[in-house]
C-alpha cells in the first residue's frame, strides 16, 4: 500500500490499469458509480497522456472529451437531485483532486478511501489498487481538461510554411494563400498581437518565444546599421502604443518613422512572422 | 464469368493464392501496409505502407496451360511516393504513412493514381517504356554533346526496344490545403476533380490547378472548446458529379449536394440511427464512430463501418440502415479493456463486391469477415501463414463466447488484438480479394470449378 504523496511508477500503473478495465469488463457487481469512476479517470489519463504529445490525435481527443462530458452531466444531474452522493466511500467535498493541469496524474490515494465503510460501494470485492487509482475529479477540473486539450488543438493555419515539394513542372503553391475562401475566418481566430502566439502551440515544450525577453537575446548585437536607412516594410510596420507590451517582435527596431497608420494588427503580424520564419528556415 | 452474380454464399469457396511480404518475426514499421486499393479493371493492385511506398502489382495474362490458375499478381512498380517532412514553425513531424490510395480510371496508356499522406496529396502517372531513341546527332551514346562543328551528316533518330521499365512519376503535388490530418480522398466521376477531407474540411481540387481548391465543408467551430464532431470519411457518389457523403464521429452520415450552395455546410440528406437504448454504455458513442463510408457501385446505397457492426443504408431512408451486420459482438463485453489498449479506437476498413451483394470487413486475430446481402449468411476466414499453400481452401474460423469451446474454435481472450485486418480489397468483377495482415499482403480467389 502506497503512502500517500508517492508517486506510482508508470509500470505498475499500466499494470493496473489493465487488472481494472478487466474488471470492469468482467465483474457484474461493481457499482455503476464506481465504474463511472474508472472510466472517467482512464479518460482523463488519456487526454493527460494526450496533451503531453507535441500533435494530439484530434478524433480522439473529441471522443474523449465527449465521454468524459457525458459523465460530467450525470454527474452533475445527479448531484442536483441528491446533496450528498451515492456512495458514501467517495464523496466528493473532502476529497476533491486538484492540480489537474499541473503535468502526471499523481495517484496520490486520498486519505479516507479505503478506510471508509460502505454498504453499497463493495470495495472489498475488488483488488485494493481499484481503490488506490480512484480519484476524485471536480467538475471544473474536468471541463478545464477538456477546454485545455481542444485549445491546444487549435492551430494558427496561415502561417505553415510552404512543406518539401517535388518538382513537378507545374505551378508551385506558394505561401498558403491558398486555403480556399476560409482565410478571413482564421484571421477573426486571432484576438490581438499577442494571440499570435497565444492561440497556437508552437509546440508544448519549446515555447522559447513566449518565455525568453527577445530583447535580451539580441542585447550584444550592434542595430546602429538598422537605425538609419534600412527599411523592410514589411517586417516593421507602425504600431499604435496602445498595443500590448508583449510584443514578440522587438527584434528590430523600428525604422519607419511615419505616424502610426491603422493597419489591421493581425494581418501585419502574419506578414511578418512570415518574414521571420523565412529568414529562421533560410528558405 | 461475372463473380458474385447469382453466386451465393455457400457456393463460394475461397482459397488461398498469394502473398506478398516477409514473414521475418520482427515487423519493421515502416513496412505495415496502410492502403489497398484495386484498379478500375482489376489489372493492377496497389498498396501503400507506413513508410510512404507505393507497390504496384500487375495480373499476369492467364496462360492455356494451367486454366485452374487465375493470372497472378506481380510486382509492377515500386516508388517513394511521400517522404518524412518537418514542419518548422509547429516543430512537427509530417508522417509519410499512405493513408489512402485512389485509382483515376485509364484513359491512355499511362496509368495514373492519386495517393496521400496526412497533408499532401500528389497525382503520379505510371507509365511503360520499352522503347528508346538512339542515333541523337547532338549527343553521342553516352549522352555526352558532340561538339557541333564536328558533326558532318544528320540522321534521323530510331526507336529501338529495351527491356520494359515501368517508370512512375510525380505529375502534380496538392499541398498545404489541409490543417487537419487527411482521412479520405475521392475521385469525382466527371473524372475532373477529386476531393481530399481532414478530421474537420472537407476540399475539392481540380486536377489541373495545384495552388487552389475549393473548401466545400467546413465543420470547425469558431471556438474550437465547442468542437464534438470531426469528419472520419467521405466518398463521392459513383455516378452524381454533385453528391457526395461524409461520415462523423457521432456515427452520423451527411449526404450534399454541391449544386445547392458553394460551402455545402447544410446536407441534403442526414442518415442518423437512433441508439438502442439497451446497448447504452459509457462507450456508445465512442463504438459509434464511423470509420469507413462507401457507396454501393450502383450508387443505390452507402456502407458504413462502425467498432462492431457494418450497416448498409438506403439513400432513400434517412432514419435507420436497412441492414446491420455484427461484425464482432463479442466484444461488447470487453469495451473497458479495447478502450484501455486503444484498440477501440481501431479503423476498419469495409468494401463491396462487384455486384454488391457480399460485403466484406477486417476483424482482429487476422480474422476478416464477408456478408452476404441476400441469403444473410456470413463467414469467418483467417490471413495466416499455416493457410498459405497454393489453392488451399480456407477453413471458416469461429470465436466461442461462452462455456465449451469446439476444437477448431477460439476463444475470446484467446485473440490476438495486434493483428488487426484494417484495409481489404476486393477486385471490380471478380471473386478476387486482396487482404493486408500488417506488413504482408494476401490474395486469395474463388476456386475455380
Amino acid at each position: 500500500m502506497l503512502g500517500r504523496g508517492l508517486k506510482r511508477k508508470l509500470s505498475d500503473y499500466e499494470e493496473n490499469m489493465a487488472g481494472l478495465s478487466s474488471a470492469f469488463d468482467s465483474s457484474r457487481n461493481l457499482p455503476y458509480p464506481l465504474k463511472r469512476q474508472l472510466v472517467l479517470n482512464m479518460c482523463l489519463t488519456k487526454l493527460q497522456t494526450y496533451k503531453m504529445l507535441v500533435e494530439p490525435n484530434l478524433h480522439r481527443s473529441v471522443l474523449i472529451a465527449n465521454t468524459v462530458r457525458q459523465i460530467q452531466e450525470e454527474m452533475r444531474q445527479e448531484s442536483n437531485q441528491q446533496p450528498i452522493s451515492v456512495c458514501p466511500g467517495i464523496t466528493p467535498t473532502s476529497h476533491s483532486y486538484t492540480g489537474m493541469e499541473s503535468s502526471g496524474i499523481s495517484l496520490q490515494l486520498p486519505s479516507g478511501i479505503s478506510q471508509q465503510e460502505s454498504n453499497c460501494c463493495d470495495l472489498r470485492s475488488v483488488e485494493d489498487p481499484l481503490e488506490n487509482s480512484l480519484l476524485i475529479v471536480s467538475d471544473d477540473d474536468m471541463s478545464s481538461a477538456i477546454s485545455s486539450i481542444l485549445k491546444d488543438l487549435d492551430f494558427v493555419e496561415d502561417i505553415s510554411p510552404p512543406t518539401c515539394l517535388v518538382p513537378t513542372g507545374d505551378d508551385q503553391p506558394k505561401f498558403p494563400e491558398n486555403t480556399g475562401l476560409k482565410l478571413e475566418d482564421d484571421r477573426q481566430d486571432l484576438k490581438g498581437a499577442e494571440c499570435v502566439f497565444g492561440s497556437f502551440e508552437i509546440s508544448n515544450s519549446t515555447s522559447y518565444l513566449k518565455d525568453l525577453a527577445i530583447d535580451d537575446i539580441f542585447e550584444d548585437i550592434d542595430t546602429s546599421m538598422y537605425d538609419s536607412d534600412f527599411c523592410c516594410p514589411p517586417l516593421m510596420p507602425p504600431r499604435p502604443p496602445s498595443l500590448a507590451t508583449e510584443e514578440p517582435l522587438k527584434t528590430f527596431p523600428s525604422c519607419n518613422s511615419s505616424p502610426a497608420s491603422n493597419i489591421q494588427i493581425c494581418r501585419t503580424d502574419l506578414s511578418e512572422l512570415d518574414h521571420i520564419m523565412e529568414i529562421l528556415v533560410g528558405s | 464469368i461475372l463473380a458474385g452474380f447469382g453466386n451465393l454464399m455457400q457456393d463460394v469457396l475461397w482459397c488461398f493464392s498469394q502473398v506478398k511480404g516477409t514473414i521475418d518475426i520482427g515487423v519493421t514499421e515502416a513496412d505495415i501496409i496502410s492502403t489497398v486499393e484495386f484498379n478500375h479493371t482489376g489489372e493492377l493492385l496497389a498498396t501503400g505502407d507506413k513508410g510512404g511506398r507505393v507497390v504496384i502489382f500487375q495480373r499476369e495474362q492467364e496462360s492455356k496451360n494451367q486454366p485452374h490458375r487465375r493470372g497472378e499478381y506481380n510486382v509492377y512498380s515500386t516508388f517513394q511516393s511521400h517522404e518524412p517532412e518537418f514542419d518548422y514553425l509547429k516543430s512537427l513531424e509530417i508522417e509519410e504513412k499512405i493513408n489512402k490510395i485512389r485509382w483515376l480510371p485509364q484513359q491512355n496508356a499511362a496509368y495514373f493514381l492519386l495517393s496521400t499522406n496526412d497533408k499532401t496529396v500528389k497525382l503520379w502517372k505510371v507509365s511503360e517504356r520499352d522503347k528508346r531513341p538512339e542515333g541523337y546527332n547532338l549527343k553521342d551514346e553516352d549522352g555526352r554533346l558532340r561538339d557541333p562543328s564536328m558533326i558532318t551528316m544528320l540522321r534521323v533518330p530510331v526507336l529501338r526496344p529495351m527491356d520494359l521499365m515501368v517508370e512512375a512519376t510525380p505529375r502534380r503535388v496538392f499541398a498545404n490545403a489541409h490543417t487537419y490530418h487527411i482521412n479520405s480522398i475521392s475521385v469525382n466521376s466527371d473524372y475532373e476533380t477529386y476531393m481530399s477531407a481532414d478530421d474537420l474540411r472537407i476540399n475539392l481540387w481540380n486536377f489541373e490547378i495545384t495552388n487552389q481548391s475549393f473548401n466545400i465543408v467546413d465543420i470547425k467551430p469558431a471556438n474550437m472548446e465547442e468542437l464534438t464532431e470531426v469528419i472520419t470519411a467521405a466518398e463521392f457518389h459513383p455516378h452524381h458529379c454533385n453528391t457526395f457523403v461524409y461520415s462523423s464521429s457521432k456515427g452520423t452520415i451527411r449526404l450534399c449536394d454541391m449544386r445547392t450552395s458553394a460551402l455545402c455546410d447544410r446536407h441534403a440528406k442526414f442518415f442518423e440511427e437512433p441508439e438502442d437504448p439497451s446497448n447504452r454504455s459509457f462507450f456508445s458513442e465512442i463504438i459509434s464512430s464511423i470509420s469507413d463510408v462507401k457507396f454501393s457501385h450502383s450508387g443505390r446505397y452507402i456502407m458504413t463501418r462502425d467498432y462492431l457492426t457494418v450497416k448498409v443504408w438506403d439513400l432513400n431512408m434517412e432514419n435507420r440502415p436497412i441492414e446491420t451486420y455484427q461484425v464482432h459482438d463479442y466484444l461488447r463485453s470487453k469495451l473497458c479493456s479495447l478502450y484501455e489498449n486503444d484498440c477501440i479506437f481501431d479503423k476498419f476498413e469495409c468494401v463491396w463486391n462487384g455486384s454488391d451483394s457480399v460485403i466484406m470487413t477486417g476483424s482482429y486475430n487476422n480474422f476478416f469477415r464477408m456478408f452476404d446481402r441476400n441469403t444473410k449468411r456470413d463467414v469467418t476466414l483467417e490471413a495466416s501463414r499455416e493457410n498459405s499453400k497454393p489453392r488451399a481452401i480456407l477453413k471458416p474460423r469461429k470465436v466461442c463466447v461462452g462455456g465449451k469451446r469446439r476444437k477448431d474454435e477460439i476463444s475470446v481472450d484467446s485473440l490476438d488484438f495486434s493483428k488487426k485486418i484494417l484495409h481489404t480489397a476486393w477486385h471490380p468483377s471478380e471473386n478476387i480479394i486482396a487482404v493486408a495482415a500488417t506488413n504482408n499482403l494476401y490474395i486469395f480467389q474463388d476456386k475455380v470449378n
